[in-house]
């Protein structure tokens, strides 16, 4: 890799070509057997007719979206103006009073003193790129807001925070840099100021979308946009998620012998349940054990078919307040319309702050619960019986950061799995000191260009590390199955794709699922296992 | 009145009002959306793992009183033993704890010579041998001052240190870190010399701190006196325009960010706040945002526009 390791937050606008490449071969090392890096398929290769038509100049790795280069001064000076517009806008009451009040907080205090860095897991895999550093992409933002926007004596301003200058190369590579982030904020609790470049990433992914259009294919036209216009970003219309629900519910009977059978639109139901609707796509089990044990639990429950009440994601959540809130707005229109007594998310991290914490400053008018209670809630009811030793494998708990470090929720998924699983174990860290899957913020949805390379062979690698840790005092034969249990659709996808990329399914016998599943898994009341290893993926 | 006691005034008041406007710009900011980070330590019974009354089932209908103890402890561990720095980066804590240490005995120690000032205005003398509470305030003064000069000293020479060797921490710094690095060591360093160079050293810095109260007339100093009062007469106006504010301002840090998570119900004086936050017009100029600058942020958030 070609590092350059004395890199300044204001060099990004004066190097020519790419800051850093990556290479495999110089990231923070895995355990054995997954150590051998000529056995990785590697970084996709870029071509020279790719590299052309796109920007590519700070990793090697490009997450799109930008407009083509610049081709005169005056291309570029157009974009410089909206940039510095965009940095005032982000510091306005009547432009950002979502979050004004934090950003200037952390704009304004930082000592510089990097207690965050060793918390980054991206950082620490990389091999300590400066990059990378939580606090780089934050600076070059303080030093444009010093010289831009911030009032006071412009040579006070830079002696205080340094200059820097804006042209097209930093605004592109400052694009490319705060999608090198998965916002776990895991940096913001190391900080003796509470100084958040968690928050920091966002508000720059903000500036760009809502004033320069810049931003992710699989954030905004498949992400937000389709949601708001299909009713999903998966794409899938009503008439297509109640058809896949029926079909779930047929298999969830067949293989349980338990009549289930989803409810549509009931008005006056205790819970309007909303899953991640890439769990209906990609994981029917995880909604068929849902209505499994709700109905079990003699809960008054129900899914809504109105466009968008079938689909809890929120990827407004990771790059646009704008979007974000006339998601979360439409969420609570169908709860208040079908008169529901709360709404329920499913094992999805960001919906479950998207709903519950951050939503509340919108419209707090209908309660929302994560389901990680309610699910604990039904298994210490006594209303159903369970036999633990039909979960007799090991199993371990991955911590979704919206979950823990968020909202706080750590405890009911550890006591389900005290109980239900007696083979469980943490991985370490754990709880609000977790690593993050790697594909937090969006990142397990991308697959563009060579960013899944990226997010696997980097962001996702502590987390590949702590998964191979957790089972290294069992069998390690692929004959004998382990499970990480990962209570949120987007982790699940990136640590689904990370098995699949380290081959830890095919060496160990490492497999994946939801939290639901296993509960469902050690009901006295099912015929056959719920989870069956040999047909699993 | 001399001049150096106009200097001092105008340094405090320079100080005050900076500070004061700074707090009230940032306390009177719009209510912002929740983002707190756990642990958050008014969690009663929960914050030693990290948990939150999130955990419970229907949270909202139970009360949930506040740990404010558990607060106060973790902000102290923060403001006096730097927990934090001392658990990511433990060679910057060897130089920016014993710095911080000094800063706040420097601090603490102006509290007794505003004390000893009044003291001499009223007649008493500020002397080893005076005995009772004069003799305590001459200790006090004298020692504090040489160990918090001792510590600020030491201190910022290892800060200079490790933002000189650190490339992180170098890649990071702005002359003002430097700066500023300078300045609180030469205020150290000028008050160590101070105290060793004057035999009368409490007694003088006291009968300054008479002559400031009284607006009367300031003992002859030794010169290296002066360079330590100029030195810290300076950092006081200046701190105020730096982010050293953080000493202050991190209470808002923290108590309206990352411990912020209160339950705003809409019928409440914040919840109206909100709803009228919602009015504040939205200039953003993308294109699927769809606002020219004359629509709130309501009226963006209702109706889509039909190309996003």
């Amino acid at each position: 890799m070609t590092v350059i390791k004395d890199i300044k937050p204001k060099n990004i606008s004066t190097i020519k070509d790419c800051i850093c490449e990556i290479d495999p071969k110089d990231l923070y090392p895995l355990p054995a057997p997954y150590d051998k890096v000529e056995e990785l398929p590697g970084f996709k290769k870029l071509n020279d007719k790719f590299k052309e038509d796109q920007v590519v100049n700070l990793d090697g790795v490009v997450i799109g979206g930008l407009p083509p280069k610049p081709k005169t001064k005056e291309e570029e000076a157009v974009h410089v103006k909206a940039f510095i517009e965009a940095v005032r806008k982000l510091f306005t009451k009547e432009d950002n009073w979502t979050f004004l009040q934090p950003l200037v907080l952390s704009m304004e205090h930082c000592a510089k003193c990097q207690s965050c860095s060793d918390m980054c897991p991206i950082y620490e895999s990389s091999g300590g790129q400066e990059i990378y550093r939580p606090t780089f992409r934050a600076e070059v933002l303080r030093k444009v807001y010093f010289k831009y926007v911030k009032p006071g004596n412009k040579i006070f301003n830079a002696f205080q925070q340094g200059d820097i200058k804006v042209n097209w190369e930093l605004i592109s590579r400052l694009y490319e840099l705060c999608y090198r982030c998965t916002l776990c904020r895991r940096c913001a609790t190391a900080c003796p100021i509470s100084v958040d470049n968690g928050l920091i990433t966002r508000e720059l992914r903000k500036l760009f979308s809502q004033e320069m259009g810049f931003y992710t294919k699989a954030l905004h036209e498949k992400g937000t946009v389709q949601h708001l216009q299909v009713g999903s970003s998966t794409g899938m219309n009503s008439l297509v998620v109640k058809d896949n629900i029926e079909f779930i519910d047929e298999e969830t009977t067949d293989k349980t012998g338990i009549k289930v059978e989803t409810q549509w639109d009931k008005s006056g139901a205790d819970v309007l349940l909303i899953h991640n609707a890439g769990e209906i796509l990609a994981w029917p089990d995880n909604p068929g054990a849902f209505a499994l044990l709700l109905d079990a639990a003699g809960i008054s429950w129900t899914m809504s078919s109105e466009l968008l009440g079938y689909d809890g994601v929120n990827y407004g959540l990771f790059y646009d307040d704008v979007q974000y809130a006339r998601i979360y707005a439409r969420h609570m229109e169908i709860a208040k319309k079908l008169g529901v007594k709360k709404i329920v998310m499913g094992e999805c991290g960001h919906q479950s702050k998207a709903m519950a914490a951050i939503g509340s400053r919108i419209d707090n008018s209908i309660p929302r619960e994560a389901a990680m209670t309610l699910m604990r809630e039904i298994v210490f009811s006594g209303k159903i019986k369970f036999n633990p030793d039909q979960n007799y494998f090991p199993v371990t708990l991955h911590d979704p950061c919206n979950l823990v470090r968020s909202m706080g929720i750590v405890e009911p998924q550890r006591e389900i799995l005290r109980y239900l699983a007696p083979k469980f174990r943490e991985m370490y860290p754990h709880g609000v000191d977790n690593y993050c899957c790697g594909g937090g913020s969006g990142f397990a949805i991308m697959q563009q260009n060579n960013i899944a390379d990226w997010r696997l062979q980097i962001s996702g690698r502590k987390k590949m590390e702590q998964i191979i840790n957790a089972f290294k005092d069992e069998d390690p034969s692929p004959d004998k199955p382990k499970y990480v249990c990962a209570p949120c659709s987007n982790c699940k996808g990136q640590i689904r794709d990370l098995l699949e990329y380290y081959g830890a399914t095919t060496k160990n016998g490492i497999y994946y699922d939801g939290l639901v599943e296993l509960i469902v898994n050690a009901m006295v009341d099912i015929k056959e296992p719920f989870i069956d290893f040999e047909n699993k993926f | 009145m001399s001049a150096l006691t106009l200097l001092t005034y105008l340094a405090v008041l320079i100080y005050i009002i900076t500070m004061i406007s700074k707090v009230l710009r940032i306390k009177n900011m719009p209510i912002h959306m929740r983002w707190e980070l756990y642990p958050v330590p008014h969690e009663k019974g929960r914050a030693h793992y990290g948990g939150s009354k999130l955990e419970e089932y229907e949270w909202w209908t139970k009360e949930h009183p506040k740990d404010h103890i558990n607060e106060i402890k973790e902000m102290g561990s923060e403001i006096i033993a730097l927990k934090a720095v001392w658990e990511h980066n433990k060679p910057l804590w060897i130089g920016t704890f014993p710095f911080h240490i000094g800063l706040y005995m420097l601090a603490a120690n102006m509290a007794l010579l505003v004390l000893a000032g009044i003291l001499i205005i009223y007649g008493s003398s500020i002397e080893a041998t005076a005995g009772g509470l004069e003799a305590v305030l001459y200790y006090g003064i004298y020692y504090i001052a040489l160990i918090a000069a001792i510590l600020g000293a030491f201190g910022s020479m290892r800060l200079m240190f490790s933002r000189i060797v650190d490339m992180g921490l170098r890649n990071h710094s702005s002359m003002s870190h430097y700066f500023n690095i300078i300045l609180i060591g030469s205020m150290c360093v000028t008050l160590l010399f101070w105290i060793f160079a004057d035999a009368n050293f409490v007694s003088n810095i006291a009968g300054f701190y008479a002559g400031l109260i009284s607006f009367g007339a300031i003992p002859e100093l030794p010169t290296v006196a002066y360079w330590h009062i100029g030195s810290t007469l300076f950092f006081v106006a200046y701190l105020p325009f730096t982010h050293m504010t953080h000493m202050v301002l991190k209470y808002f840090s923290y108590h309206s960010v990352r411990w912020e998570d209160e339950d705003i119900k809409p019928d409440s004086k914040k919840g109206r706040q909100l709803a009228d936050q919602l009015n504040y017009k939205v200039s953003w100029s993308a294109k699927h945002i769809d606002s020219d600058g004359s629509k709130s942020w309501g009226d963006v958030v209702s109706k889509l526009p039909e190309d996003m």
